[in-house]
């Protein structure tokens, strides 16, 4: 009995090892990260290098805040933030039509998916022209609208799977109610599937917000990305680390909070979008 | 307009609909806005393509002139295109199943409760979430050889410092490139395969186990088929996205040495936006496009999961 | 009904983008019509304009001495542009150390002086030419002014992304100080077909560095002579370099080498350019066009380039401009060849700033001597012109600014900056008294400059000189990674062959020709 006991908790003990072993290894390159930010050009270029900074200080930061850099992360907030919450609305109400009335059946469905799989260099030189032509290259109304599309198919393809799942008869007996069908979709459809939004909506920013090749086409000077903005200290005559480390860890936070407040969501996302395929 | 036909769900929720204009539309309604964008943005740009392909537009020349199939003819000349898409597959070949059997292997690590494990998870997380541009970057600085920790620990264990130049050498260049890819889409694969394994049924693996099937017998006859379906939507996606490969060897590598490591999306942006050989890029989207959707399609096909 | 209704959906959205594609392809055929109408009319305008401004020039020669005193053309600039008060113009710069120069102090004192406010938009080099053609492309008037690397002037002049400067040169009086400029740049950079196009605003030569004290120890001078039977002095010939470095890195190393060199591939491509000629190389058969860098001579510099990283510091083939900088700052080389700044700051001029904050204060300040690379025909690499953009929407101010930048008054200022990385490019830079004294040696520094620019080589400059440098990045990537000098020089050749074939055969012999009859394309 006791050597049971004691063979679960080295098993236990074992596991623990392993998990801390194996999560380390995963975030030490965050860390490298971070911890390259917060130190003195000095401590970056020092050889051997050292694993962290002297004193944790700003100047890094200051420095794109000083140059007016730091926009690009506000930037980057208006362009995904923006293109989530159109998405999430347009693709939701195409998703309720997919799933509710089989509109256009699965050929429909899958030509919505199979846009998801379009390799964004292939498109990115006609929309390029597209959008010279519209006057449209360096706009916040270009970039939304892109991501936006890009992420229509996702939106569609999962929202599809959480509406199937809302029982039929809550649909019913609101409209039983005098309710008209967009109040249903608003009152009852909407409530329901919350989660899936959230789930949903977390990977459609997380994916607007770290897209680089439309962004770096269609950005000059007004609406760069914090991604553009960070390749930007690449060159020149070296490669500026405290400014790409700094400016690489104001970009990643937001991201960073984001995930974390929506934990729950984020994992049933990844999860849910596999298993309902 | 035509009777509608309908479906059995949708007599039974729009038959006690209370009918109108706007009611008996609703699901076109709905439907499209988002059609219409996508069909902007996903069809627009592949009509352009085709014409374009077939025309003479480069930097120089706004040469509208029909080429016919030139571009497309130039396509099977061009080495350094086929050993781009080379480059691709070997990425993919290599990254995909790495990320699958490590992802595997977490799951497995994690699929039992333990105190914490939600932490842990949570820690896994990230590196998915970071922008492949800034993953990239970063790497590029831990793999320098005097400023990077990564020779350093190398060097602990060799007991002597290491100067290896792993962007520049062609034998290390691939090896830094996958590392940095199987760094940051492992977890992604780890997570779907946690919720995955958390489904299969524990009865069916208990009773495997008191008729004394061992481990490996369990897991490929009865973990495996159960988790199938969830991990060829995986691996899917994670291929796709190998296909498209592009971050990070921008900022990793830039295709460096030479042309060791253009991958077919990048070598495509170097002829669109550095060359400007416009008809040529389009023809080169087209094939990409060709490409994926028969891979696609045989895919989707191969793993039962086309519906 | 819904595969209908899709049908139609389909049908209508392949109408609307059918209808736009030829709605666009027809606005484009007007809009090349209306250039090319435009161009012509322009040529004509230009034309006149030399003519009617020759007879100008000569008559406002006489009267422009007697108010030159009064007002330069750095005045005259300031004044003419006090009208767009007010205003933000818009100007690429190469990102990094170049940029601190407008940031700092010419976009801030520009705004003192006129009102208008000066946006810098950092590119990196390795994407200058692909955002201003891209931004050409799209003609959001996004960029003003422009830095341009002179050797792509003709792509941006023939695309036709510069504005033609003749009419402003006229207009707001700048010819007289244009001639000013040392004859080198300014007979070789800033014109495309007899047009201005851009101002040469950087004198970029590249120098050989050396370390006095250890070329002068006796101990040194002795061996070396005992060894090789010739004094140690600076490299005349390659031969000499490799000599001199592997004897010094024999005696020296860990503690110090005979040589190190940036490395990365763009900086390289000069090298080779240079290094190709002056062993007497050519790039192309002037009768046939093809290219002839896979030649001996190529192969050979390749293989001693790949053979000199082994005299260099270990890791050599990662460096770029600051690391050799540190390399050689920290006492840690004994020669290098780089851009001029690099003469200034060991000098311990001006290294205060951000991204050399890792790099050690000079610990070679008066033990360095400047002398002509081996061959002594250095490379006038890369450089850069002042051009505006002619989708700018504001081109008054962004020439007004760029004629301030590029006047004698200012430049002499920009290119004294302690951080600048503009280097003397006109007469009156190299005899500045000023500049002399800067530092002790500083004379010696300028004359160098000078003599480089006397007798330098211009970089290739073809049509679409973009791709022909990128297989040279490419080989030279390739090269350090370790494969066979020749086999990489022929496929650079093929790509080199199949560019030209692209282009015309006929149309760049033309261009190679009148460039290869220039003084600076080949060594005399």
């Amino acid at each position: 009995m006791t050597s049971a006991i004691a063979r679960r908790r080295a098993r236990l003990a074992l596991r623990y090892a392993a998990a801390t072993i194996v999560t380390a290894t995963f975030v030490f390159p965050i860390y490298w990260l971070f911890m390259t930010s917060f130190k003195t050009p000095e401590e970056i270029f020092a050889s051997p290098p050292q694993w962290y900074p002297g004193s944790i200080q700003f100047q890094n930061f200051n420095v794109l805040f000083l140059d007016g850099d730091a926009i690009a992360v506000w930037n980057s907030l208006v362009t995904a933030g923006i293109s989530t919450v159109i998405a999430m609305f347009l693709g939701t109400l195409a998703a309720y039509s997919l799933a509710r009335f089989k509109t256009g059946g699965d050929n429909l469905a899958v030509w919505i998916l199979s846009q998801r799989m379009m390799p964004p260099i292939a498109i990115v030189f006609p929309v390029f022209l597209l959008y010279v032509w519209l006057g449209w290259v360096d706009s916040f109304i270009g970039l939304i609208l892109l991501y936006t599309a890009f992420n229509l198919p996702y939106v569609i393809w999962m929202m599809r799977g959480y509406i199937g799942d809302v029982p039929l008869e809550l649909e019913e007996s609101a409209q039983v109610d005098g309710c008209t069908r967009w109040q249903v979709l608003l009152k009852v459809v909407f409530p329901l599937v919350r989660s899936g939004l959230f789930a949903t909506a977390v990977f459609t920013f997380v994916f607007a917000w770290n897209e680089f090749i439309f962004a770096l086409v269609l950005t000059r000077t007004e609406i760069v990305t914090y991604p553009v903005q960070v390749t930007r200290y690449f060159g020149g005559q070296s490669n500026f680390w405290a400014k790409i480390a700094a400016m690489s860890v104001l970009g990643t936070l937001p991201i960073f909070i984001a995930v974390a407040m929506m934990q729950r969501y984020l994992v049933r996302g990844i999860s849910m979008g596999a298993v309902k395929g | 307009m035509t009777q509608t036909t309908t479906s059995s769900t949708e007599r039974l929720v729009a038959g006690r609909g209370i009918g109108g204009f706007g009611e008996r539309h609703f699901k076109y309604t709905v439907l499209a806005p988002a059609i219409f964008i996508l069909l902007l943005i996903g069809l627009f740009p592949l009509v352009y393509s085709l014409i374009v392909s077939f025309q003479r537009v480069t930097m120089m020349s706004a040469d509208t002139s029909f080429a016919g199939f030139a571009n497309y003819a130039k396509l099977f000349a061009d080495a350094r295109l086929w050993e781009s898409l080379l480059h691709t597959a070997i990425f993919a070949a290599i990254a995909l199943p790495l990320e699958l059997v490590l992802g595997l292997a977490m799951a497995q690590l994690f699929l039992e409760r333990m105190p914490g494990r939600q932490v842990f998870v949570a820690l896994l997380v990230l590196p998915t979430v970071i922008s492949p541009i800034v993953a990239g970057a970063n790497w590029r600085l831990m793999f320098d050889h005097r400023f990077g920790p990564i020779n350093q620990v190398i060097g602990w264990f060799m007991g002597e410092p290491t100067p290896i130049l792993w962007i520049i050498n062609p034998l290390t260049v691939y090896p830094a490139i996958l590392i940095c890819e199987v760094w940051q889409w492992t977890p992604f694969m780890f997570l779907i395969l946690l919720a995955a394994l958390s489904n299969v049924d524990k009865s069916l693996t208990e009773a495997a186990e008191i008729d004394g099937a061992s481990q490996w017998r369990i897991f490929t006859r009865i973990v495996l088929p159960a988790i199938w379906p969830v991990m060829a939507i995986a691996i899917l996606i994670r291929g796709l996205d190998l296909v498209r490969l592009f971050d990070i060897v921008w900022s990793l590598t830039r295709g460096g040495p030479g042309t060791m490591t253009e991958t077919i999306s990048y070598y495509t942006y170097v002829q669109g936006f550095s060359q400007f050989e416009i008809s040529y890029t389009a023809a080169m989207a087209f094939l990409v496009v060709a490409l994926l959707t028969v891979i696609v399609t045989l895919a989707l096909k191969r793993m039962g999961i086309a519906r | 009904m819904s595969k209908k209704l899709i049908g139609i959906l389909v049908a209508i959205a392949i109408i609307i983008v059918g209808g736009i594609v030829i709605y666009n392809q027809q606005q484009e055929a007007v809009r090349i019509e209306a250039e090319q109408m435009a161009a012509a009319q322009a040529t004509a305008e230009a034309e006149a304009a030399a003519k009617a401004a020759e007879e100008a020039a000569k008559m406002a020669e006489e009267a422009a001495a007697a108010a030159a005193s009064a007002m330069d053309a750095a005045d005259r600039a300031v004044e003419a542009a006090k009208q767009y008060a007010g205003t933000t113009i818009t100007i690429t710069w190469e990102a990094g150390l170049q940029s601190l120069d407008p940031l700092n102090f010419s976009g801030p004192k520009w705004k003192e002086l006129t009102g208008i406010d000066v946006k810098v938009v950092e590119i990196p080099t390795a994407e200058m030419f692909t955002k201003t053609m891209q931004e050409f492309r799209a003609s959001t008037g996004a960029y003003d002014a422009l830095n341009v690397i002179p050797a792509w002037m003709p792509d941006l002049a023939n695309a036709g992304a510069l504005e033609v400067l003749d009419p402003y040169v006229d207009k707001y009086g700048f010819r007289d100080e244009l001639q000013m400029i040392a004859p080198t740049y300014r007979d070789n950079q800033m014109t495309v077909d007899g047009k201005i196009y851009g101002f040469p605003d950087d004198g970029d030569v590249f120098v050989l560095y050396y370390r006095t004290d250890v070329f002068g120890d006796p101990a040194n001078q002795s061996e070396f002579k005992a060894k090789f039977g010739y004094d140690l002095a600076p490299p005349k010939t390659w031969q000499e370099f490799r000599d001199i470095s592997g004897f010094l890195t024999e005696k020296f190393q860990p503690n110090m080498y005979g040589a190190g060199f940036f490395r990365e591939p763009p900086y390289v491509m000069y090298m080779f350019q240079e290094r190709f000629r002056n062993e007497g190389g050519k790039f192309f058969d002037p009768e046939t066009m093809a290219a002839t860098i896979n030649s001996d001579i190529g192969v050979r510099v390749f293989t001693e380039m790949r053979d000199e990283n082994k005299m260099m510091p270990p890791g050599v083939e990662t460096w770029g401009f600051v690391e050799n900088l540190a390399a050689f700052l920290n006492g840690q080389t004994a020669m290098t060849i780089s851009w001029p700044p690099y003469g200034r700051w060991a000098a311990g001029y001006g290294l205060e700033q951000e991204a050399f904050s890792w790099v050690p204060k000079s610990q070679v300040a008066g033990k360095v001597g400047y002398a002509l690379p081996p061959g002594g025909h250095p490379q006038l690499a890369a450089g850069f012109a002042l051009s505006v953009a002619s989708t700018s929407k504001n081109k008054d101010a962004a020439y007004l600014f760029i004629q301030w930048l590029n006047s004698e008054q200012t430049s002499k200022q920009r290119v004294q900056l302690p951080y600048a990385l503009r280097d003397p490019f006109r007469t009156s830079h190299f005899e500045s008294a000023e500049y002399i004294g800067r530092w002790p040696e500083a004379k010696q520094y300028l004359d160098t400059l000078k003599a480089g620019a006397e007798t330098g080589l211009l970089d290739l400059s073809l049509l679409q000189t973009d791709k022909y440098e990128e297989a040279l990045r490419q080989a030279i990537s390739r090269l350090w990674a370790g494969e066979d000098p020749k086999s990489i020089l022929d496929q650079a050749a093929s790509q080199w062959d199949a560019t030209t074939q692209e282009v015309g055969v006929d149309a760049q012999k033309a261009v190679y020709g009148s460039w290869a009859a220039k003084s600076g394309a080949y060594p005399r």
